[in-house]
This record gives structure tokens, C-alpha cells and sequence, in this order.
């Protein structure tokens, strides 16, 4: 849909609540360059949630929305979990339908729309836990990249089954103690980042959301490979502070603790030579524009 | 915004013209073919402007799966692929009925099972995928032969089901099927059924339509619910959302959302009568004697009945063209006279004289079987057997056949 | 009632089928019988996404300036969207906006005792009117796009600007001539 097309009937514009109004009037539908630093001065596309006070998964969610680069044109798809509280005050539209089929739904959606919107950008983007991502629904993820399927793949990483209450998950490290990880998770935590890589994902990165810039540049870097090339993969570490043992406050220094080079959220990236190819193309063209707008600027000047 | 009705009388990119479904099936000339059933499935396919098909294989839908293959590689088809499981496919095709496509798969006995948890969730979600299912065994030892218990357990998931007898139905059946499930007071997926290998494997004469017609597409923006392609409002929109923190609010909002599935139901019997020309057929109903069946039961129903003429019986025939909606009234309609209401399944539960019962009055007018079970045919002589036993005539047991 | 939805042309009022022009009579008559007779319009008619969109907002902002021209003194109009179908935590503002998932709220809160949906999508106006229907005495009555609802007590299908605009027309054309039920304590609060 374009910017133009989400606006409100102009006789009805007084009685539409408050938030939507400002909706239509500040959020970065159809902005080029829309990234975290929108947030603030700008409408988000997140309205309210229902997450614990603190949790990490909240900011991840702002910053991911803010980056989206056509959140007109973008439709997601989440699973069951804490995201599914989230996701109906989502300003795009989004599917929940089973718990870890998320990937099979973003297949089928994306064929559907391919066909029904040829030559436009539709892009689609996968939100989902990683016990969505890695355990019930790894068939159908590990199958959507095989395939090349045309859409990025985002799971919150919070190593545990969150939603029911901390229960052990294929992500969670080694040892740790949880429901029905009576006597500590007796294997390694899944290395999906590399099986992605091999699975044919063209861009690969594993992070915290502790830098909001960090996660415009890779969800942006992601979605515009998955629209030209095929599949990406993005694992973000949004810790489940509630199951930890922190406090609501304590979710970022988590973050900062668990990314240092020796531990297990080090960033950690793949890049598919195809991927790289267009990755230089598009940084090429960002500066040709800046330099464009900088020559204008000055002859403004 | 695509308009349905706009389009009628222009070409699509194959040079079909779309043209009004009503017209097209019951005016257009018709050309007798000799076809498999799985032929037949991508004959209708290929007059369904079928934005998405999803394949697996499995015995016996496979032919049928690959066959609507050939007709994208035709170009047919918007697009086509193979899935990893049955319910993975489910959940492919949900994910582009959400997107507003117009969507098709087969499946069959264990796939429909492992891909259970999927139809609720279609029905829910008010999309209106068909499915054809053509039935075969679900229990170990694993059987590949024909067997309805799979569709028992679809009666229950908001689907709309229907039980095709003949190719001819299925031709019919698959291009009204989409009529029917699209309605905006309808919009819930279809499983038309039929019992494998009788109906998918065996040739048999059918009438097609023109080839160079075709349905018009499907309006997305007629559904009830909003459609996820970002192109139409509330902007702010989840398919579908929990809503469970509400205390008594979910309450209502979950009874009223299962209420309003199956009052969905409700509605398609006056567009199902319409299409179908009615939810049963009857033959000869003021006998005493009755067979109440559905699928290729009817077909060994209408040889026993043959069979029992030659001996002076009379036996009348209702055949039970949709399952759900459930023709109850017209059932009880129809068996008013009749004594004994004799009804063959080919399934060990026996769910249709079940779901027969319910609905009658005096329901031990009703005989449960004969049954088949596990992929046996059904001989009319064991339906002639079952009837003279009732009557209190002598019969050959089952057991002395063929010593 | 059973369900029988009518065909085009025609309308339902309390599950039977009536002649179009029946219903408009009986919808206008409705209105000015109430103490709160209130227009709930959906996304469809909120959002300029179509050409038809937006003439409809018109034809609805018409409809209500009509009944606030048409009512007697003490009586209420209101003219409240129902934007989205999201569930709201912890609850909606019942002053401001209907909700699916609680439209008794709105209609409790406001003691609408007649309202009719405009612009909703038929899956959730049904959820709506089942739940009004289910926890309110309000008189509900549907203008609806598509094939009309059972669950209202009155409906219309295939709504267009027109349409709107015809019961605008009845409402006028009624003025002065409808009793309204402004003694009577019965609302849409009562139950």
C-alpha cells in the first residue's frame, strides 16, 4: 500500500482515536531512510504491549519496527509466544496462526503475494521465539531456506520457552537449570546461526539489541537481501529477564555482558557472496545519494 | 482492487476467457471425456483460477498433486511447489489463502492426520482453501487403500465437507466448491472428499466444461476478515490474536468467534442447495427399505439396489452429497417412510449412521453397515446380504461367498 | 431465528425476510425511537483506501448530522468508530471507540440502546452483534456490504452511499412522527 493510502476518511478524521491520528499524521510509512533514530520524534508502529515492564523483546520490537525498510509494503509473521502479545498492536499487517509454523505461513504468503502483486515490492518478515524457530517449527524453517524462499527469518532469542513459563529450549546453553531441565540442559545450546549458513540463508547475523544501530543496519541489510537474493537469518538475544533471575532494569547490562567476544552472543555474521555483491551496490548508491543531496545542498548554499 | 465482476468476458494470460461460474456450468456445452479421477482433478484445476497450489505425495492424491504440477508448468497455476509435510502445506497454504490467493491442495488419509491441527485453524481464520482428500487408511498396519475414517475427524473442525460419489462430481463439485467457500457469509475452507483409488484411479466417463472458460478470480476484499497483503484497513491488524488476558471479555469473544464459524456453516446450505442442487439426492424414497449412504457407498448402494429389484425388493437410495453443512432435515425428510434405513460405510466406526441417527426420529430404523474396513471393496451382494437378513429373509452369509 | 441471510434487494428484520424499502422504514423508525441512537463505523469506511471509502464516510457523517437535525430534545446521538479489532489491555475507552472483543463496554458505558454497524468487517461486526445481542438490549442493526447478518435485528446488504443516503431521507421523512422512549428507564445498560 502506498503512504499516500493510509489516511483516514477525511469526514470521519475527528472521531478516530487520538493514536491513530497521529499514525497518519508522524509514522515513517514511505520514509527512505526511516531508522531508530525515528523513535521519539516520529509515530511509532508499535501502539502499546504487554510485555514484562523491562523486557528486552519491547526494544527489539521499537528498534526492528522502526528499521523495516517498507513497512508499507511489508506484512509479518510471528508464532505463539510473548510476541504474540504484542503483534496485534503492530501498525502492519501480521499473521499468527500455529505455534511454530511460522515459516511455512511466510512461504505460502509470500508465493500469494508474488502472484497477486507482480513487479511490486511486498516484503515479508518473520518474527518468532526461538522455541517457534528452532524446536517445534525447525522443519519448516531449515525447509523455507532450502528452498530459497524469498522472505528474512527474526527469532528472539531468549533461550527458554518464555510464554509457559521457562521451560528448557533447543537455544538455551548447556547446564542450565529449568523446568523440565530438572538437573541442568545436558546438551550444547543449537548452533542454528551456522546450520542457517549452510541451509543456504544468504546473510546471517547473530546480536543483542543492546545497540539500536546495530539492529537497523542488519534488519535493513536483511530484508533488502531476502526481497532480491533469498532467505536471511537474524538471531537476537532478547533475554527473558522474569526466567534469569534480573530485574526489570537489568535486561540491557545482560545484553552487554552476554555479546563480549568470549561469550555466547559475540556478533557473529555470514554473508553470501551474492549477498555481499548487493550489499556494495546498495552502500554505493546510498553514497552517490548523499553526495547528490550534499552537492545540492551546497548549491542551495 | 481486483473487481470479480469486472473481469467476466475478458482473457487471462492463457487466452481463457473468465466467464460467470453459473453460466459456464450449467449452460456451457459439455464435452464427454474418458478420464481418471486424478485427470479430472486437473481438468477442473485447470478452469479454477487457482492462484497457489501446494503438493505432497501421498498414496493415493500423488497423481493428482503432480499432475496440477504440469498445469503450472503450463502456466495454469500462479504457483506451485512441493511442501516437507502435510503440515507444513496446511500451513503454506493458510499463509497464501492470508495473502488473498485462491488456494488448492490434495491430501489424503495419514496426511490429513498429521495435518489435523491446521483445519481448525483454516476455519477459524474464516479462509477458504479447498482441500480435496482422497480417503484411505489411517490406522496401522498401513494401508493404502480406500477408508473414510479420516474424514470423522474432519467433521468437527469448521470445515465445510463434502463427499463426492463419481468423477463427474468431482469435476462439478471442485469449480462450485469455490462458489461456495467464498461467499463473504461463508468463507470457510472446503474438504471435498472422496474415496481413493475408486474414484482417483479408475476411468470413468465425465462431461467437462469448456476449456477456454475459466472461474472468475477470487475478491479478497469480499472477505469477512481483513486480508494481510497491507493493501486494505484497519492498518493495525493481527490474524488472528490471542485474546486471553481479558478475563470475561475472551470469553465472549472466543464463544461468539466458534458461534459465528459454525453459524458460517449455517449459511453456506442456502448457496451449497444452490450449487449442488440440493444437500442429498433421492431415489424411489417411499420404499420401506432405504440405503442412506455417501461417496462410492452409494455407487455399491445403487448395485444392491439393482441387485434386490431383480428379486422383487424394493429398496429406495438417499445420497448424502454434503456432510457439513449436514442436510439433518432433509435426511429426516427423506427416511420418513421408511422402515429400515440400511447404511454401508467403508470405515469400522460406522460415523455416518452416527451422525444419521442424531437426526432421525426412531433411529433403530437405522442399521449400522455393512462395513468395510482397511481398503476392502464392498460387494452389493454383502448390502443384499445385510437387507434380506433384516427383512427376516434366508441369505448367504459372507463367509460361504465364493466356497 | 434460523439463518436464512436475505437476497438482493431485500432486507431482514428480526429474521424475516422483508422487501429493502420495509427496513428503511424500520431502521429510521428505530433511531428516533432512541435515547441513544448511534452509528458505529469500521475500517472500511474509516480509511480512505478506496474511492468508495471515503463517499461512504460522507454518506455516514450525513446520516448523523440527519438524526441530530431529526431528534427531539433529550435524546443523543453519537457517532463513535470502531477503528480496529485489536484486543486492547487493559480495556478500550468505551467514551471513544467499539471494540470486538468488548462491545458491550460501549454500549454499556454510553446507555446506546440503538446502534447500526457500517464499515466493519462481517466476521467481526457478527462477533460484535453476537455479544451486544448476548449482554445488551440494544436494537442492533447492520448496513452491511456483503450478505447481511442474522445476528443484528435488522439488516441491510449490499450498503452503498445510496443506501446510506435513502435512510438518511427515512429518518427525515419520519421526524416528528416517531415517539421516542425517553421515559422509559429501560436502556441499553439494563440487561
Amino acid at each position: 500500500m502506498s503512504k499516500e493510502r493510509i489516511k483516514i476518511s477525511e469526514d470521519l478524521y475527528d472521531i478516530m482515536p487520538s493514536d491513530y491520528q497521529d499514525l497518519v499524521k508522524s509514522a515513517t510509512y514511505g520514509k527512505e531512510d526511516r531508522g531508530w533514530k525515528d523513535i521519539g520524534n516520529s509515530k511509532e508502529l508499535i501502539e502499546q504491549h504487554s510485555l514484562c515492564a523491562g523486557c528486552p523483546e519491547s526494544m527489539a520490537f521499537r528498534y526492528i519496527l522502526a528499521s523495516l525498510p517498507n513497512p508499507e509494503d511489508t506484512v509479518m509473521v510471528g508464532s505463539t509466544g510473548c510476541t504474540s502479545l504484542v503483534f496485534p498492536m503492530v501498525a502492519v499487517h501480521n499473521i499468527h496462526s500455529l505455534f511454530g509454523n511460522q515459516n511455512a505461513i511466510a512461504s505460502g504468503l509470500k508465493r500469494a503475494l508474488s502472484v497477486r502483486f507482480p513487479g511490486r515490492t511486498k516484503d515479508v518478515v518473520v518474527l518468532a521465539g526461538d522455541g517457534a524457530t528452532v524446536d517445534i517449527g525447525l522443519d519448516m524453517t531449515l525447509q523455507a531456506w532450502f528452498r530459497q524462499e524469498k522472505f528474512t527469518t527474526i527469532c528472539f532469542d531468549n533461550e527458554l520457552y518464555a510464554n509457559t513459563g521457562g521451560q528448557e529450549s533447543g537455544l538455551m546453553q548447556k547446564g542450565f537449570v529449568a523446568k523440565m531441565a530438572p538437573v541442568g540442559k545436558l546438551f550444547d545450546k543449537v548452533r542454528l546461526p551456522e546450520i542457517a549458513r549452510e541451509s543456504g540463508c544468504h546473510y546471517v547475523v547473530q546480536c543483542t539489541v543492546s545497540k539500536p544501530s546495530l539492529i537497523e543496519k542488519v534488519v535493513r541489510n536483511a530484508v533488502m537481501i531476502s526481497r532480491e537474493i533469498g532467505p536471511t537469518y537474524l538471531q537476537l538475544y532478547t533475554p527473558c529477564i522474569l526466567e534469569i533471575g534480573k530485574n526489570s532494569m537489568e535486561g540491557l547490562q545482560e545484553m552487554r555482558d552476554s555479546e563480549k567476544p568470549t561469550e555466547r552472543f559475540a556478533y557473529k555474521e555470514f554473508i553470501s557472496e551474492p549477498a555481499k555483491e548487493l550489499l556494495a551496490e546498495l552502500a554505493a548508491k546510498d553514497k552517490e545519494k548523499k553526495a547528490a543531496a550534499k552537492q545540492l545542498a551546497a548549491q542551495g548554499a | 482492487m481486483a473487481d470479480t465482476h469486472s473481469v467476466i468476458g475478458t482473457k487471462n494470460k492463457k487466452g481463457q476467457t473468465f466467464t460467470d461460474t453459473w453460466e459456464m456450468l450449467n449452460e456451457a456445452p459439455r464435452t464427454p471425456s474418458f478420464f481418471t479421477g486424478s485427470e479430472v482433478i486437473k481438468e477442473a484445476l485447470r478452469r479454477a483460477s487457482c492462484d497457489v497450489m501446494i503438493a505432497y505425495p501421498i498414496t493415493p492424491q500423488s497423481e493428482a498433486a503432480a499432475l496440477i504440477g504440469e498445469l503450472f508448468a503450463e502456466g495454469y497455476i500462479g504457483d506451485y511447489f512441493r511442501g516437507e509435510s502435510e503440515f507444513a502445506v496446511m500451513s503454506q497454504c493458510a499463509g497464501a489463502a492470508f495473502g488473498g490467493a485462491r488456494v488448492f491442495t490434495t491430501t489424503a488419509g495419514p496426511g490429513t492426520m498429521r495435518a489435523m491441527e491446521n483445519f481448525p485453524m483454516w476455519a477459524g481464520a474464516r479462509l477458504p482453501i479447498q482441500m480435496i482428500v482422497t480417503c484411505r487408511g489411517i490406522n496401522s498396519p498401513l494401508s493404502i487403500q480406500p477408508d473414510t475414517l479420516e474424514i470423522a475427524y474432519l467433521l468437527n473442525t469448521g470445515m465445510l465437507v463434502w463427499h463426492a460419489e463419481t468423477a463427474q462430481d468431482f469435476f462439478d463439485w471442485i469449480l462450485k466448491g469455490y462458489m461456495v467457500s467464498e461467499e463473504p457469509d461463508v468463507h470457510l475452507p472446503l474438504a471435498l472428499c472422496c474415496d481413493g483409488f475408486f474414484v482417483t484411479h479408475t476411468k470413468d466417463v465425465v462431461n467437462l466444461t469448456p476449456a477456454d472458460m475459466c472461474l472468475p478470480p477470487y475478491d479478497p476484499y469480499r472477505s469477512p476478515v481483513p486480508c494481510m497483503d497491507m493493501e486494505c484497513p484497519p492498518v493495525r491488524m493481527m490474524r488472528d490474536p490471542f485474546v486471553m488476558k481479558s478475563n470475561y471479555i475472551s470469553y465472549a469473544t472466543h464463544a461468539s468467534w466458534q458461534q459465528e464459524v459454525w453459524a458460517a456453516v449455517e449459511r453456506s446450505r442456502k448457496h451449497t442447495i444452490r450449487w449442488i442442487n440440493g444437500l442429498i439426492e433421492t431415489e424411489n424414497i417411499d420404499a420401506e427399505v432405504l440405503i442412506v449412504s455417501s461417496g462410492t457407498a452409494v455407487s455399491q448402494g445403487r448395485e444392491a439396489i439393482r441387485l434386490l429389484e431383480d428379486e422383487g425388493i424394493s429398496c429406495g437410495l438417499v445420497k448424502i452429497k454434503s456432510l457439513r453443512p449436514w442436510p439433518g432435515e432433509e435426511i429426516r425428510e427423506a427416511t420418513k417412510n421408511a422402515k429400515h434405513i440400511i447404511v454401508p460405510e467403508f470405515n469400522v466406526t460406522g460415523w455416518l449412521a452416527k451422525e444419521i441417527k442424531a437426526s432421525i426420529p426412531n433411529s433403530d430404523r437405522v442399521n449400522a453397515g455393512p462395513h468395510v474396513c482397511g481398503g476392502m471393496t464392498m460387494p452389493p451382494e454383502i448390502i443384499v446380504s445385510e437387507i434380506k437378513t433384516l427383512l427376516g429373509m434366508r441369505t448367504m452369509s459372507l463367509a460361504g461367498r465364493g466356497s | 431465528m434460523g439463518i436464512y441471510l436475505p437476497n438482493p434487494g431485500e432486507a431482514h428484520i428480526n429474521g424475516v425476510i422483508v422487501p429493502e424499502e420495509k427496513a428503511y422504514e424500520e431502521a429510521a423508525k428505530q433511531f428516533l425511537m432512541a435515547k441513544v441512537p448511534t452509528l458505529f463505523p469500521g475500517p472500511l469506511v474509516l480509511w480512505d483506501w478506496n474511492e468508495k471509502a471515503a463517499k461512504k464516510a460522507t454518506a455516514i457523517r450525513h446520516l448523523y448530522n440527519t438524526l441530530k437535525e431529526c431528534v427531539q430534545p433529550g435524546q443523543t446521538p453519537m457517532l463513535i468508530p470502531m477503528p480496529d479489532y485489536r484486543p486492547k489491555y487493559p480495556k478500550i475507552n468505551p467514551e471513544v471507540e467499539i471494540n470486538p472483543n468488548h462491545p458491550n463496554l460501549t454500549i454499556w458505558h454510553n446507555k446506546i440502546d440503538c446502534c447500526m454497524f457500517i464499515g466493519v468487517h462481517c466476521h467481526q461486526a457478527n462477533l460484535s452483534l453476537k455479544i451486544i445481542r448476548g449482554g445488551t438490549s440494544c436494537y442492533t442493526i447492520a448496513m452491511c456490504a456483503q450478505a447481511g447478518h442474522e445476528d443484528a435485528m435488522l439488516s441491510f446488504r449490499d450498503a452503498s452511499v445510496e443506501k446510506i443516503m435513502k435512510l438518511a431521507e427515512w429518518v427525515r421523512k419520519l421526524k416528528g412522527t416517531v415517539q421516542p422512549r425517553l421515559t422509559s428507564a429501560k436502556s441499553g445498560a439494563s440487561n
